[in-house]
This record gives C-alpha cells, sequence and structure tokens, in this order.
C-alpha cells in the first residue's frame, strides 16, 4: 500500500509496506482522515486538506453520525489510485497557494479526464 | 472536459458504471429514499455518506434529477404529514415542546439530506429553477405542518396565550418562545408576519386598549404614566428576549398610540393631576416622564406645550394685573423672576432643555410682562434697590448672576426707552447721593446694556458716571487753589453734571443761607475761570446736606437732610417761631415741594426737628413751626429725607409717560427718513413695517403715530405722496 504525500519520502516500512509519514508536526488520529481508494489503497491526509474538497467538508460537517465520520474513513469505490494520489496532492498544493506560494500544479495529460470528472464529484 | 491537443496517450476504458440496467434509476431511488427514511427516524449512523452522495451524484449525472428530486419532495412530505400529526395529537401544554422538538429533528434531518444531495443543489435545481433543497425542506414544513388546519390556529392561539399570561404577570417559558418564534421568522417574513405579526399586533392593540380604559378611569396622571413607561418597556424588553427585532417599532407605536395618543388631551387636563398641576407642584420626575412618553407620540410635545404656555400666560397675566402685587415694585419684580426661575428649572430637568419649550416660555414671559405698562418702571425699580442695598454681601459672581437675570427681563420688554427714561432717574438719584453699594455693579449692567442695546442707549448713561469722576477732580482742585481762603466755613461739594446726560429737571429758585450763597459763588467763579463758555445752574432740588444741630439739652445729632430742608432749617438759626407764609417768602421753594420738606421735618415721628401747629398731618397755608426743643433720637445721626428712587404716583406717571412719547417723535421720524432714502418710493402698509422693524428694539411704534409723523414730514418737505397712487410716498432730496 503505497501513500505519497508531497514533500515527503517513501519509507520502506516493515513487510515491504511503504507507508507514509505525515509532515512536521504530530499526526494524531482525529486531525486525519482516510481516504481510500477504489483498489483499496489508503491514504491518509490532513482533514484540512481534505476539506479542500466540498463534498468531503459537508460529509465532515454534516449533522447525524454517518459511518464514515464515525471510522475517520472514507471509501470512494468509484476513484481509481492514481487519481486518488493525485487529488490529494492537489489537496495540499491548494493549502500551499491560498497561503502564498506560487507554484504550478502539473496535470499529466493521460489522467485529465478521470481527474475532472474525479473532482466534479469531489467538488473541488 | 475541453478538447485537448492529439497527443499520443491511451484513453483509459470508462471505469463509470454505464448505465445497463432499465431499473438502474428505481434501484437507486430505492436507496436513497430509505436513507431518508433512516434520517428521520434518527438511525443515520449506519449509512454511508460517500455512498449515499454517489449515488444521488449518478443519479443526476445520468439524468435522472428530475425523479430524484419529486422523490425527495415525497418522501419528505409523507413524513411532515406523519409529524404533523403526531404534533397535533400532543396535549395542551406539551404542544408548543413537542412542535418545536420536531422542529429541531426536521433541521438536523433537511442538513443532511441536502448535504447528501449536495450536487443536485448544486447542478441541478439552479439549472431547472426548482428550489434548492434547503428552502425546499422550510416550504414543505410550512405547508404540512405550520399550515395544517390543526395546527395554523392552534399555534397561534398558543403562542398569544402565552403572551398575554405573560402580561398579567405571569412567568413563561422565554427560551421556548423564542425557538418557536424563531422557526417562524426561518419560514419567511411573509409567514412571520402574517402568522404571528399581524394578529399579535391587533390582539396587543386590543389588550391596551382595554388596559388604557381601565387605568384612566381609576389613576391620577402620574401613576398612568408610570403604567404607560413600564408596560412600553416591558413590550421593548419582550422583543429582545423572543421576538424579531423589527418589530419592536410595530408593537411600540401600538402602545404608544393605545396609552398615549388616545388619551393624550384627558391625561394633560386630568384634575388635580394633570400638567397644570405638575408644574406648580415642580413635579419633575413625573414631568419627565410625560415628556419622554409624549415625544413618541404626534403632537405630543405640542400639546404640552401649548398647555404650559396658556398657563404660564395666565399667572403671569394675574400677577402682573394683581393690584397687590403693584404695591411693591421690588417683590413684583422678584415674583417674575422667581417665575422665571422654577420654570427654567422645569425645563432644564424634566423637558431636557427642549429648546421648542425655551422658546414658548420666552414668548409667554414677553407677552405678560408687557401686559402691565409699569413693568420697565419697576424693572428699573428694582435694579435700583439692588444696587443701593440688596447686592450687599453678594460675592461678585452671584451680582453677575443677579443682572444677568435683570437683563434677561430686559429684554422681554416691548418699551425699552421708557426703561431707559426711568433707569437714568434712578440712576442720577443713586449717584448723587453717593447711596450705590458698588461702582464696579452699576458699571457692570451699563455694559451688559451696552452690549444688548448698543452704545447709543447707554452712551448718556456712562457721561453720567464721567460726570461724577470729573466732579470728584474738580473739587480737588477748588480746595487745593480756594482752600486757604473758605477756611473754617461749611464744607462744599459739588457734582457739576452735563445737561445733555442726566435726566432734564427744572431748577426752580431757591434762597440759599448766605454763608453758602458766598462759598457757592466762589465755586461758580472758580469753575468758569478753567472752563470758558459754560453756563453753570445750581439744582437745589438735588442737593443734600450734613447739618448739626443743637437741641433744648445741649444733645446734638447731624442731621442729613435734603437742600430744601436745610434752607428751612437754617431759617430757624434766627427766629424761633415761623409760619408757612414766612418760610415761602424767605426761601422761594415752590409751595409742592416747600409743603413735602416740612411735612418730612414736622409730621413723621421719630424726625420731627420742627413742631407744627397745629398737629395736624397736612400743611396749611396758617400752620405755624417752631423749632422743637425736645426731640430726641437715639442716634447721633439723624436722616430725614433723603431723596429716594420712589414708584411715581400718578401724575407723574402721566408726565414720564408723556416725555416718552415725545422722544419716540423724532426716532420715528429719523426712522421713516433712513428708509425712504434707500427705497425712494414705498406705499404706506410696508413703510409701517418697515419702521415697525427698525425701531423694535426700542418700542413698539403706534401705526397711528407713524401715520401723523409721515404727514408732518410731507408738510415739511421730506416727503411727498405718489401723485398716481395716494397710497404711496415719495423721497425729497
Amino acid at each position: 500500500m503505497v501513500c505519497v504525500l508531497p514533500g515527503l519520502g517513501r519509507e520502506k516500512g516493515k513487510e515491504g509496506e511503504e507507508r507514509v509519514v505525515a509532515s512536521a508536526g504530530k499526526m494524531r488520529k482525529e486531525d486525519t482522515l482516510k481516504l481510500i481508494s477504489a483498489e483499496g489503497f489508503e491514504f491518509v491526509v490532513d482533514r484540512k486538506a481534505a476539506m479542500v474538497s466540498q463534498t468531503i467538508r459537508n460529509m465532515l460537517t454534516s449533522p447525524g453520525s454517518f459511518s464514515e465520520t464515525e471510522h475517520g474513513e472514507v471509501t470512494f469505490p468509484e476513484i481509481s489510485t492514481t487519481i486518488l494520489e493525485k487529488i490529494c496532492q492537489y489537496f495540499y498544493w491548494s493549502l500551499q497557494y491560498a497561503s502564498g506560494k506560487e507554484t504550478e500544479f502539473h496535470i499529466e495529460p493521460e489522467l485529465t479526464l478521470e481527474l475532472m470528472m474525479a473532482a466534479n464529484y469531489l467538488h473541488t | 472536459m475541453s478538447d485537448q491537443k492529439r497527443r499520443n496517450f491511451q484513453i483509459e476504458a470508462f471505469k463509470h458504471r454505464v448505465v445497463v440496467d432499465p431499473q438502474y434509476a428505481d434501484k437507486t431511488w430505492k436507496i436513497l429514499e430509505h436513507a431518508i427514511h433512516e434520517i428521520y427516524n434518527h438511525n443515520a449512523s449506519g449509512l454511508s455518506f460517500e455512498e449515499l452522495y454517489r449515488n444521488a451524484y449518478n443519479m443526476v449525472l445520468h439524468k435522472f434529477g428530475e425523479k430524484l428530486y419529486s422523490g425527495l419532495v415525497l418522501t419528505m412530505t409523507t413524513h411532515l404529514k406523519e409529524i404533523s400529526k403526531s404534533v397535533e395529537a400532543a396535549h395542551g401544554g406539551s404542544f408548543l415542546e413537542e412542535l418545536n422538538r420536531k422542529w429541531a429533528d426536521h433541521n438536523k434531518a433537511l442538513q443532511m439530506i441536502r448535504d447528501i444531495l449536495m450536487y443536485m443543489d448544486r447542478t441541478f435545481v439552479p439549472s431547472t429553477h426548482k428550489t434548492p433543497v434547503h428552502d425546499l425542506g422550510l416550504n414543505l414544513w410550512r405547508d404540512n405542518v405550520i399550515h395544517s388546519s390543526n395546527i395554523q390556529t392552534r399555534l397561534l392561539n398558543t403562542i398569544l396565550e402565552l403572551i398575554l399570561r405573560e402580561r398579567t404577570g405571569e412567568v413563561i417559558n422565554r427560551g421556548l418562545m423564542r425557538n418557536i418564534i424563531e422557526m417562524l421568522m426561518d419560514l419567511g417574513s411573509t409567514v412571520y408576519q402574517e402568522d404571528f405579526e399581524k394578529p399579535f399586533l391587533e390582539v396587543s392593540a386590543d389588550f391596551y386598549r382595554l388596559e388604557s380604559q381601565q387605568y384612566i378611569e381609576c389613576c391620577d396622571c402620574g401613576d398612568y404614566l408610570k403604567k404607560a413607561e413600564r408596560r412600553l418597556n416591558e413590550e421593548i424588553e419582550r422583543v429582545t428576549h423572543y421576538l424579531d427585532a423589527k418589530s419592536e417599532s410595530k408593537i411600540t407605536n401600538v402602545v404608544e398610540k393605545e396609552m398615549i395618543a388616545n388619551h393624550m388631551q384627558r391625561l394633560v387636563h386630568m384634575e388635580n393631576s394633570g400638567l397644570v398641576n405638575m408644574l406648580l407642584d415642580d413635579k419633575y420626575e413625573d414631568l419627565g416622564r410625560m415628556y419622554n412618553l409624549f415625544r413618541r407620540v404626534p403632537n405630543g410635545l405640542s400639546t404640552i406645550r401649548d398647555v404650559m404656555t396658556s398657563h404660564v400666560r395666565d399667572t403671569g397675566k394675574q400677577l402682573v394685573t394683581d393690584p397687590e402685587r403693584v404695591k411693591d415694585p421690588v417683590e413684583f419684580v422678584q415674583r417674575l423672576l422667581d417665575e422665571k426661575d422654577k420654570y427654567d428649572m422645569i425645563i432644564s430637568l424634566a423637558f431636557s432643555n427642549d429648546k421648542t419649550f425655551q422658546n414658548a416660555l420666552n414668548s409667554s414671559f414677553e407677552y405678560f410682562i408687557n401686559l402691565n405698562a409699569r413693568s420697565p418702571e419697576f424693572i428699573s425699580l428694582f435694579v435700583d434697590d439692588k444696587l443701593r442695598k440688596g447686592l450687599k454681601d453678594f460675592s461678585e459672581e452671584d451680582v453677575e448672576t443677579v443682572l444677568d437675570k435683570v437683563m434677561m427681563l430686559f429684554r422681554y420688554l416691548q418699551e425699552k426707552d421708557v426703561f431707559e427714561k426711568y433707569y437714568k432717574q434712578h440712576l442720577a438719584k443713586r449717584l448723587l447721593s453717593g447711596k450705590t453699594l458698588s461702582d464696579e455693579a452699576e458699571r457692570s449692567l451699563v455694559v451688559k446694556l451696552k452690549t444688548e442695546c448698543g452704545y447709543q442707549f447707554t452712551c448718556k448713561l456712562e457721561g453720567m458716571f464721567t460726570d461724577m469722576k470729573t466732579s470728584q477732580d474738580t473739587m480737588q482742585g477748588f480746595y487745593a487753589s480756594q482752600g486757604a481762603e473758605i477756611g473754617d466755613g461749611p464744607a462744599l461739594v459739588v457734582q457739576v453734571l452735563t445737561t445733555g446726560s442726566w435726566p432734564t429737571q427744572p431748577s426752580p429758585p431757591c434762597n440759599l443761607p448766605n454763608e453758602l450763597s458766598t462759598l457757592c459763588e466762589m465755586f461758580r467763579s472758580y469753575y468758569l475761570g478753567t472752563h470758558t463758555g459754560r453756563r453753570l445752574s445750581w439744582q437745589t432740588n438735588m442737593g443734600t446736606a450734613d447739618i448739626k444741630a443743637t437741641f433744648g439739652k445741649g444733645q446734638k445729632h447731624e442731621l442729613n437732610v435734603s437742600t430744601y430742608q436745610m434752607c428751612v432749617l437754617m431759617l430757624f438759626n434766627n427766629a424761633d417761631r415761623l409760619t408757612y407764609k414766612e418760610i415761602e417768602q424767605a426761601t422761594e421753594i415752590p409751595a409742592t415741594d416747600l409743603k413735602r420738606c416740612l411735612q418730612s421735618l414736622a409730621c413723621v415721628k421719630g424726625k420731627n426737628v420742627l413742631r407744627k401747629e397745629p398737629m395736624s398731618k397736612d400743611i396749611g397755608d396758617n400752620d405755624a413751626f417752631l423749632f422743637h426743643e425736645k426731640f430726641t433720637s437715639k442716634f447721633y445721626k439723624v436722616k430725614i429725607g433723603t431723596v429716594v428712587a420712589q414708584k411715581e404716583s400718578e401724575p407723574e406717571k402721566q408726565e414720564t409717560r408723556q416725555r416718552v412719547e415725545e422722544d419716540r417723535k423724532p426716532q420715528i421720524e429719523a426712522a421713516i427718513v433712513r428708509i425712504m432714502k434707500s427705497r425712494k418710493v414705498l406705499d404706506h402698509n410696508n413703510i409701517i413695517t418697515e419702521v415697525t422693524k427698525q425701531l423694535q428694539s426700542r418700542f413698539l411704534p403706534n401705526p397711528v403715530e407713524i401715520k401723523k409723523r409721515i404727514e408732518s414730514l410731507i408738510e415739511r418737505d421730506f416727503l411727498e405722496r405718489d401723485n398716481a397712487d395716494r397710497k404711496s410716498y415719495r423721497y425729497l432730496a
């Protein structure tokens, strides 16, 4: 299972798995959210980053106890891993951009269509 | 997805499920419908947001948005109907609570539903111009619950009943009320207004109408106002606690109208407790309350103002026309000042210094002060009294305060020139008898008059002060140069008065005793020696003298008498008994003055240095006078008949008035000429208006008099009648 976050390296964890460690600062369970792709890849991201997506934001702030908020993980059976990965990258890029750093977000052309559809879905 | 430049890449197979299943829409909808049910039944914990969201998303994407939307409407409506039934079933007290609870539930559910259906809300709804989910939820709630036939009226009645109970003193659950009212507000302002506010205002109007009717029958004005104020504050508080802020002005209007506006006249004119009584008793708090309450209603303040004005005018008129009061001028003026102070206090404490009230007060005072033609004279007498003795021991500021108040009364006078005449007379007497308390106070008052009326008014007065000063210098010079020759003779103090500045008095003849006449001649030659081209005439009717007298048992007294009296007394140096005729012959003093002078010497108890035969009060021609050997007095210095300013007798008054009228004529003429010179041609009415305007700072000219003056000017070729228009006049250069 590979989760990649920008600015971070891949680590070789135990049993050949590569895990991602969060960026600087402690990462508590309450601050994070697990996004699971169609193939079962798990991406652990900051809640703040995830909330860039309006859909995820609504999900988390909705009254009533949906199962996602209970368990802190969201499954996207219709979003592939590559796309989800790109989306996570977008989250962090977006946060950086909002704080002033103007860098370019590169999109591989072959991903475009699916990325747009996913973005539409996630209202990002 | 936009057109991209063709590149070498592979498009992967469309991962999303292609709709092959014809019942796809139904199946998906079923899932969502189920979810909605669960949400309403508080069972949402097991649901997956993502799944539901995805389903809704897909439905919309595959053009089943319509089905989704209408399905939503249906499901919600069904649930709301159930809710409505359960609320209806609630018993009395818990009706509102049940409603409140269900409302909270509905809101929560609505939000969850909206979140799930966010995609539809974002895309489908705007494009088809349907109501967004949230608003839809509110509307359905409104239609199915609030407006359901069983609930609508019951809700309104329950709320109104609770408010009524609170008004009668019970404590109600304000939090619950707030929630319910906020619900109505959330449903839209029309709902709030139609379903609550309008009936609320009507019911409140009825309530207050009834209550005000009850109160006004049994309460006095002050109490009623307290109650009205209390109710007003209650309503404002109610609004802050659980009503829409916009309702505040509406409900306060209702209270104001029912409790205040409808009963204004009755309150103000209430017997024994109305406005007039409050004014008389200085009830500042009540008056303040009345002012604040009446300020809120149209014509409220003008009602108060009008009643106050007519009251002030009436009391003032009574004051100035009361024959008792008129007997003591100083008291008279003091009462006026007290009245003014009283009302100034009322206006500042209770009416928050409202300018319109101040103006009304001023116009009332102006009205009644001028009702008594002797007001100018009295005010001058008041000032005279104060400057002679009234201001003794007053600090400088207090003196200023008193003078300022006098100036205030002065401003109200219409006939300021009458005042000027009297003031000059009284000032002359004060200066000449040396009886003024404080020179600074005198000068201060003159300065105030100058500021008020201009230099012209006061230049003569200032001349009088100058004369006094100059006379002092002259006396010093006289004694310095002639001192040796005078030696031990009587000491002479002369005041040289410039004729124009001082009030004109005829100088009747009077024979001075020999000792004095030589001295006077010496002074005359001295003075004319230093000032050529002037003429001096002795004013024997205005002088005073201090004589030392030795009586029968050898007791000595110093008598302070007028010059006339001195002349009479000196005669008794050479004779013990003199008849009236003899005295008259010897002194040549005019009869009336002589009689008065003899009266004060012989007929006043404690000051009768002469004895009269017979002992009657009046002086007959054949009366005889003897030196009173047995005169006694506690004091060494005895003051007899100083020349004091007094209220004028009738003939004197007539005389003064005549003089004033005479003085006015040239002033009117000067004004007419001034006006005509600038306007060249003017018609009669306009002349009258202009002349009045010009002269109003001094007096109010009589139109008849103005006409006479115009005629006189025409005779003297200053003006001529216009040939074309008989009513117009033309200026002749």
